[in-house]
């Protein structure tokens, strides 16, 4: 019966606060997320905190999880709650800045002893919107290509290679659209990048244009071409499922599930990852808190702690294969050189520099998506 | 209290449940598909054609290829059920056929994933047996994985009803169209499905309904291109938090639907009349 009622009192959408000692953390994401919190984070935050509790609920994968916690700090401003239902969320890069412009946010950066630490740009601004001060970047996430070296020993070093690679070897490269995850979304990212007639850092820092638009139409219709050679695959698992059951031999991945996928035994230990030039998107995941949080002193501990060097050398990088949201010098001394090098052997801190790019700011970012339907899926 | 009074005051709560739980939605919904930033206009459908309409005729295509296939299959498992003459296997088949009922599309799509898949469980068999060789084995997970989800799931709700139906049907009309000669079959075609027509109607139009509205099954066997409604409705809220194109979609396969239901109700009305 305990059990019933935390998890309708969890799903309720009402603007209970929580008591005190409860901290409400929700969360985006795949149930990895919530298991990071539950099993590695709030024990560690009660411990150090006693007589406090951590409560985590999971929205959901994808931007549909950072839409739902979106939507349920606009329905909490509409009706006027003076009290919010939520101490700490996790939410995806393109949300944070809505979220500031809306007005639902804490600019809570400089009052926690971690917000120092955080030195890469898109703690500050994220797909063209300033955040700075009302995020703390959880990870850094990169997407690249994962290949079988069994049916690909000399593996494309860059979008033009890997286009002309594809049409020789119909259907042995995968990915998954830009409508199953976004491994897909970021390869086409990366497409436009490299084939638009654009600017790509316009793409990326802005200004919007409409007419910028016009300039991808022949990169388009290559992609378009390029994808009647392509398997087409469920998801993001979906892609590293098909890899591993060798009916494809490459395809975009996150870096982070790969690696996981790797230390689980689902991929076998041979296959490798390749960033192509001129680069494909990765995003962080930051840590914001509500205006209205019930419990704000505790939830800036929670993510001081959570953005301390140790726990991110401990649980972001080593556990769960993610790139540190703080600057790496910081949690490269809390680790061992093993666990630090098994990050960056394929991908290395250079080429993260180089070809590591953002996502394009959003209003190009939903341009792209609705061209991509336009001339690829119709 | 006046007896009129009474029964109002009974049929409220669930009136106001309706109300509130589906009609106001629904009208929200429907509202929401006409309104482009604050004015209202039809930008939204204009949107849904131009960006969707492959989706839309392969969701029609795809669900009435499973309602179809669906009905063929539940009339044949109605009519063994019937007209079978072994007792065993009768009473085995009556015993199989419903287990689908009880598993959720979610679950049927993941079973099929794994199953249809290029190097999945069918075709390791078909290699297995020697049947196909491996460079012949081809994924199943396209449109061809939707229709089998779909029959898979269904059938047995028709046949369900089918069946039931069947049973009823006067033994007397069977038996004479037996001594006459007819064939099973014959007396399938000819005697038993007219008979049990409405309700074979009734239960299709549910099945039709319902995979309409099914997403699980079209994001796990096939998310690729072209895909089903629900898909792109899910896409356009999580992707864009577009709902007005949303609403949309939401409205023209409410249409579809709407279509096979006003078939229905014509075809029971003349039958009645």
């Amino acid at each position: 019966m305990k059990k019933l009622l935390q998890a309708s009192l969890a799903l309720s959408l009402s603007a209970v606060p929580a008591s005190a000692a409860e901290l409400t953390l929700i969360t985006a994401g795949d149930q990895n997320m919530v298991d990071y919190v539950n099993e590695y984070l709030a024990p560690l935050f009660e411990e150090q905190n006693p007589g406090n509790t951590v409560r985590a609920v999971g929205t959901g994968p994808g931007d549909a999880g950072s839409q739902k916690i979106l939507e349920r700090f606009e329905a909490q401003k509409q009706a006027d709650a003076k009290v919010w239902d939520t101490d700490v969320a996790v939410v995806h890069e393109k949300f944070v800045g809505p979220m500031v412009e809306a007005g639902y946010l804490d600019n809570y950066r400089d009052r926690i002893a971690t917000g120092g630490l955080v030195t890469r740009s898109n703690a500050d601004m994220a797909l063209g919107a300033n955040v700075k001060g009302y995020v703390m970047p959880m990870f850094n996430s990169q997407t690249a290509l994962a290949y079988n070296p069994a049916l690909l020993p000399n593996p494309p070093k860059s979008y033009a290679e890997l286009a002309e690679w594809a049409k020789a070897n119909p259907k042995q490269f995968g990915y998954n659209g830009i409508k199953g995850g976004a491994s897909g979304v970021s390869f086409v990212m990366g497409w436009i990048y490299a084939f638009g007639d654009g600017d790509a850092d316009k793409l990326m820092n802005g200004p919007f244009e409409e007419t910028e638009a016009t300039k991808w139409d022949s990169a388009f219709d290559s992609l378009a071409d390029f994808t009647t050679h392509a398997t087409l695959t469920p998801g993001n698992a979906g892609t590293l499922d098909l890899l591993s059951r060798g009916e494809i031999a490459v395809g975009p991945v996150w870096v982070d599930m790969f690696y996981s996928w790797q230390a689980n035994g689902q991929l076998p230990p041979e296959f490798k990852l390749v960033l192509p030039a001129p680069g494909m998107p990765g995003q962080p995941m930051h840590y914001v808190i509500p205006a209205n949080a019930p419990n704000k002193d505790l939830a800036e501990k929670f993510v001081e702690l959570a953005t301390s060097a140790k726990v991110q050398a401990e649980g972001i990088v080593k556990r769960f294969n993610w790139y540190p949201g703080i600057d790496a010098k910081h949690v490269q001394a809390e680790l061992d050189e093993a666990t630090w090098n098994k990050l960056f052997i394929d991908v290395t801190p250079d080429d993260l520099a180089t070809k590591g790019k953002p996502f394009p700011i959003a209003p190009y970012n939903k341009a792209i998506l609705e061209a991509y339907e336009r001339h690829v899926t119709n | 209290m006046p007896k009129h009074l009474l029964g109002l005051l009974l049929v409220l709560p669930a009136l106001a449940v309706i109300l509130l739980l589906f009609v106001v939605p629904l009208a929200t919904s429907l509202v929401g598909a006409f309104k482009v930033e604050d004015r209202f206009g039809f930008g939204n459908f204009a949107k849904s054609f131009e960006l969707y309409t492959s989706d839309i005729v392969f969701t029609v295509v795809i669900v009435s290829l499973s309602t179809a296939i669906i009905g063929i299959l539940s009339v044949a498992i109605g009519g063994y059920l019937v007209l079978g003459e072994n007792p065993r296997a009768v009473a085995i088949l009556r015993w199989l056929y419903r287990w689908p009922l009880f598993i959720p599309f979610i679950v049927v799509g993941q079973i099929l994933r794994t199953f249809l898949a290029k190097n999945g469980l069918m075709n390791n068999v078909l290699i297995e047996v020697g049947l196909i060789t491996p460079l012949q084995a081809v994924s199943f997970l396209d449109w061809r994985g939707i229709v089998i989800a779909f029959v898979w799931k269904q059938t047995p709700f028709v046949a369900l009803l089918v069946s039931g139906a069947m049973a009823s049907v006067d033994r007397s009309t069977i038996e004479a169209a037996r001594n006459l000669g007819a064939s099973r079959l014959r007396i399938l075609v000819e005697i038993i499905v007219p008979q049990v027509a409405t309700t074979l109607m009734v239960g299709l139009v549910l099945s039709f309904v319902t995979m309409m509205s099914v997403l699980s099954v079209p994001l796990m066997i096939n998310a690729q291109s072209p895909t089903m409604i629900t898909a792109d409705i899910a896409f356009r809220i999580n992707a864009y938090g577009d709902y007005g194109v949303a609403n949309a979609l939401g409205l023209i396969s409410l249409v579809a639907s709407a279509c096979v239901g006003w078939f229905y109700l014509r075809q029971t009305l003349r039958e009645r009349s």
